[in-house]
């Protein structure tokens, strides 16, 4: 599904330039769930970025279902992100000003879902997320597993083929935590690929294969069995 | 998907009210600002737009020998409509309107004066388009003696008495009996032409009407559709030649076209311009009109500093909706829906505004505006969209630059909002500031023009004078009157003349014949005064001596003005005194002497160079205004006895007077209009601007409050502090003052050009704006800067 070879990124100032990615080459197949691991500014945010069109590369290529998406314009990316990637950030980034059946019905506005089907949709992921007694409550309203728990139902109510989480349970007690990698490994289990970063063995433990980076390159990649 | 943009946009709203309060508030006072002056500046171009012909106004350039410089006029000759029509094919009709003020007239035992008659020619109701609810437009106005009423003098006459067939009589020099004819609508308020009833020439007509020469009424022209008037014109120097009998006549007058639609707001340099109501200068209105815009482009500039501002708020927004699939443009139309439904707020807070100020506005400027949208859908629709675009010129910026995001940064909590950003607010700030600098500047120059065109001494007292309108008949009792008012210690003196100063006085021809030379034929302002006249209003002599009481003396005394001395002496030696010109030969029909120079005074307004002018006594010509000097410090007794000593005389005739200080503030009206709403228009800048100081002030210090935490850790005072956030402020406002002086400069030397008499640019009014803008502004910040200042820096410092 995924194929990046030689992949480049720097970050320049005036005076220094620092190689987030250094030639770095992953295969990801369809419906596994890889984790990203490495110590901080090893490149693992620099690469989910990348993964997740965010972000440019400077150097390599980017396959993403066999197609060639490193030169990919603004609105072609736009468009790659909202029928095939959902995001789970560590800070949740849901938006404030909505509530939490808008904050999860919005990628479904931008897909071009008509309403009535965006309701029924919205409402089956908020179930499945066990957050539908919380529809009509804003994010502050929730406790940081409740908010990570709709950021999650936001990042699949399209059916995205990959998830990107990056450090999803950063924010959470162990409890919470838990269970958001519960969810992630349920949605793998129904056939969405997952990619996540994280700092937690724990966390890692749930993927089938974890990819070390450090100084932008693959140091280690460990098969989960 | 707009449903969801609204709903974010009224929540983002709620959220930040403050906020959303300075925009909305900014973006209405602007808005209604520029509602306003555009429903005057419309209002302004509708005068004679209901006429649907061709219609023009035929004028005068006058160049008569003894003129300081030529003048234009509104006036024409009698002969002229009819020549024209028949010379010029292209000349489908014409009409002549004479004004007649203060028209008295008789019915059964009802006299009342009417404040103004127009006798006109049969054609004038059908080459203009007041309605007629009543009567035949082609035949009313065809008989002698025929009338045509409005509808409010038809009433104020007859009550509900059926008018049409009934007769009034006026009685006059000309007493006439009149048959109504015709019942006009009343005049709309923007028409030029404002009167109470139409009479035909017919009615008055006497011969000596028909000679050249004689300028004393309104010819208006109807021309055949697509004639080219300036085309025409360039024929009338022959026509004049054909039809006046005077080979010299091009020498003293040109002829020029100036359509009906442009005389109430072309003709500022037109002078004699008795039938133009409300006149105004319509540099004044597009002036007005910029100036409005003005004011909504600092309203809109404080939109897109304050959204730029806080640009960092909506960035995590912007970086969410990106990574779940929103293109740039969704976004920048979510932002832009975000600004036009702040409009549309903004609206109808302005509409507020607009309905409480309307009419005083209306008061200021005697104009009729009204704004009803429901009756008029067109305007409103035309509100509605300049409020679209006012929301989208606000929020292109603000939608560009936040929608520009990317989102891997601002989601990392990056925003770029430094450098460049903070550059271009810092840019709009200054040209806000730039621009409410700017108009402060030009509002002390108008005022102090205005102020200085009222106090300057204008050569003569004018200080507790009634003047009172007199006619053919009350004339007649002059004298009388005068002895009577004379009797009491109220009055301190009384005189009279054919004309009240600061209006534009008659010219008439006289001959100067020197002693040394041929006679000299000039054409020179006149008054005619009563023997007392100089002694009355203090008017100085410099040379020879005052008109003498001797009745043998009337009209063959004349006394010149230092201006007119020295066009008399243009040709002498270059020593030659004034007072070699005592005693010579000069007059009217039958030469009298000089025998006094008075020193130069402004019969007319500011605006206008002294031009040459002469005063004679001349009993039998008559008098129309009576100047009565009261005694200061009892002004209403003085007044109920020059009432009373009236009423006595003429017992079924209206006491109307005026003080002269009062005309002359009629003189200046126009120019004081200017001066207020300028005034105001600066004024709502001033606030609009600091609105958005007051925002973007309170913006820095929030964003500053852990720096302020530090430094006050690290032993700031509260005094250090406010200067630091001040400073930044403080030096914006500094550098659009240095912006806006040459500009202002520029403008208002441009401006007191149109001035004979004016005030010189100073710079200490410049220095004075610049201090007076930074006083405001650090009023404004020092508020948002002493409350970070004077915050418990622990607080800030944990919240961190």
């Amino acid at each position: 599904m995924i194929k990046i070879t030689e992949l480049q990124k720097y970050y320049r100032t005036e005076e220094v330039e620092t190689i987030a990615l250094n030639k770095l080459s992953i295969d990801v197949k369809e419906g596994e769930f890889v984790a990203i691991m490495g110590p901080s500014g090893c490149g693992k945010s620099t690469l989910l970025n990348i993964l997740g069109l965010l972000d440019d590369p400077d150097g390599g290529s980017y396959l993403f279902n066999g197609i060639e998406v490193a030169d990919f314009n603004e609105r072609k990316r736009a468009d790659l992100r909202k029928h095939n990637i959902g995001f789970v950030f560590q800070s949740f980034n849901l938006i404030d000003e909505l509530t939490v059946f808008e904050n999860v019905e919005l990628p479904l506005i931008y897909t071009g879902v008509p309403a009535s089907e965006r309701v029924a949709r919205v409402e089956k992921v908020l179930d499945k997320m066990q957050i539908m007694h919380r529809r009509n409550h804003y994010p502050q309203q929730l406790s940081g597993g409740q908010q990570q728990r709709v950021a999650v139902a936001r990042a699949v109510v399209n059916n995205p083929k990959l998830i990107l989480a990056d450090e999803p349970t950063g924010n959470l007690d162990s409890s919470n935590g838990n269970e958001v990698m519960e969810l992630l490994t349920d949605l793998n289990e129904q056939g969405t690929t997952i990619i996540m970063v994280t700092h937690s063995e724990h966390d890692a433990r749930y993927s089938h294969r974890i990819i070390r980076l450090l100084d932008g390159q693959t140091v280690m990649e460990n098969i989960m069995i | 998907m707009i449903k969801n943009y609204i709903k974010t946009a009224w929540r983002n709203l709620w959220k930040n009210k403050i906020f959303s309060a300075l925009n909305i508030a900014g973006l209405a006072v602007g808005m209604a600002a520029c509602i306003v002056i555009m429903s005057f500046v419309f209002y302004e171009k509708s005068f004679d737009n209901f006429h649907t012909k061709n219609i023009y106004r035929l004028n005068e350039v006058q160049s008569f020998p003894g003129m300081v410089s030529s003048q234009k006029v509104g006036l024409s000759m009698y002969p002229m409509g009819p020549t024209l029509k028949n010379e010029f094919p292209q000349v489908k009709n014409f009409t002549r309107v004479k004004w007649n003020d203060k028209y008295q007239v008789t019915y059964q035992d009802k006299r009342m004066f009417l404040p103004q008659a127009f006798s006109v020619d049969s054609t004038f109701l059908q080459m203009f388009d007041f309605k007629l609810i009543a009567g035949d437009r082609k035949t009313a106005l065809e008989k002698p003696n025929s009338i045509v009423l409005t509808q409010a003098t038809a009433k104020k006459i007859f009550g509900d008495v059926n008018p049409l067939g009934k007769t009034i009589t006026h009685y006059g020099n000309d007493t006439v009996i009149f048959a109504v004819t015709g019942i006009l609508q009343d005049i709309p308020k923007n028409s030029q032409m404002q009167f109470d009833c139409l009479f035909s020439f017919s009615s008055v007509y006497h011969k000596w009407m028909n000679r050249w020469g004689g300028n004393w009424l309104d010819t208006y022209v109807e021309l055949a559709p697509g004639t080219d008037a300036t085309i025409l014109e360039s024929k009338l120097p022959a026509y004049m030649l054909k039809y006046s009998g005077r080979p010299d006549i091009t020498k003293f007058y040109k002829l020029f076209f100036l359509p009906l639609k442009d005389v109430h707001a072309n003709a500022a340099d037109i002078g004699l311009d008795y039938i133009n109501y409300q006149k105004f200068d319509k540099k004044a209105t597009n002036l007005f009109a910029i100036i409005a815009l003005i004011v909504l482009l600092i309203a809109c500039i404080n939109f897109m500093n304050l959204s730029t501002a806080r640009s960092a708020e909506r960035a995590r927004e912007v970086g969410v909706r990106k990574s779940i699939g929103a293109r740039r443009l969704e976004l920048a139309v979510q932002f832009l829906s975000e600004t036009i439904m702040l409009s549309l707020f903004a609206l109808v807070a302005g509409m507020i505004l607009v309905w409480i100020s309307l009419p005083y506005i209306n008061n200021l400027s005697g104009r009729d505006i009204s704004i009803n949208l429901w009756a008029s859908p067109g305007t409103a629709a035309i509100i509605i969209g300049f409020t679209i675009v006012v929301g989208i010129v606000s929020g292109i910026y603000p939608a560009v630059y936040l929608s520009s995001f990317k989102p891997v940064q601002v989601l990392k909590g990056s925003t770029e909002s430094g450098g460049n950003k903070g550059t271009f607010r810092n840019v709009l700030v200054v040209g806000q500031f730039t621009s409410a600098v700017f108009l402060m500047i030009a509002t002390f120059f108008v005022v102090k023009q205005l102020r200085y065109m009222q106090q300057q001494d204008p050569g003569f007292t004018r200080d507790q004078v009634v003047t009172v309108p007199l006619d053919g008949n009350t004339d007649q009792k002059y004298d009388v009157l005068k002895q009577q008012l004379l009797s009491s210690s109220l009055i301190t003196g009384v005189t009279a003349a054919q004309d009240v100063l600061g209006s534009h006085l008659d010219q008439t021809g006289v001959t100067f014949k020197p002693k040394n030379g041929p006679a000299k034929q000039l054409a020179l302002t006149q008054l005619v005064v009563d023997n007392n006249y100089l002694n009355l209003f203090g008017i100085k002599l410099i040379a020879g001596k005052n008109f003498s009481p001797a009745k043998s003396a009337s009209g063959r005394e004349y006394i010149i003005n230092e201006e007119l001395a020295h066009e008399l002496l243009k040709d002498q030696p270059k020593n030659t005194p004034i007072a070699s010109l005592i005693g010579q030969s000069f007059g009217n029909d039958s030469l009298g002497v000089i025998t006094g120079i008075s020193k130069n005074f402004n019969f007319n307004s500011l605006h206008y160079k002294v031009e040459t002018m002469f005063m004679f006594n001349q009993r039998n010509w008559g008098y129309s205004q009576l100047s009565v000097k009261i005694n200061g410090g009892k002004t209403n007794e003085a007044l109920a006895f020059i009432k009373s000593v009236w009423t006595k005389n003429f017992p079924d005739r209206p006491f109307e007077y005026q003080f002269l200080d009062d005309h002359f503030n009629d003189v200046y009206k126009a120019d004081a209009q200017i001066s207020k709403i300028v005034s105001i228009l600066a004024g709502l800048a001033i606030i609009i601007s600091c609105l958005g100081l007051f925002g973007l002030a309170s913006y820095a210090a929030e964003k500053r409050v852990k720096e302020i935490g530090v430094r006050k850790v690290l032993g700031a005072s509260v005094q250090s502090i406010v200067l630091l956030l001040s400073g930044q402020f403080v030096k914006l406002v500094l550098m659009a003052n240095l912006l806006a002086w040459p500009l202002a400069w520029y403008a208002m030397h441009k401006w007191l050009q149109s001035f004979a008499y004016r005030i010189d640019i100073k710079l200490s009014v410049f220095v004075f704006t610049a201090v007076l803008s930074l006083f405001i502004a650090l009023l404004t910040i020092s508020f948002q800067s002493v409350k970070a200042a004077i915050a418990n820096p622990v607080k800030s410092l944990r919240s961190e």
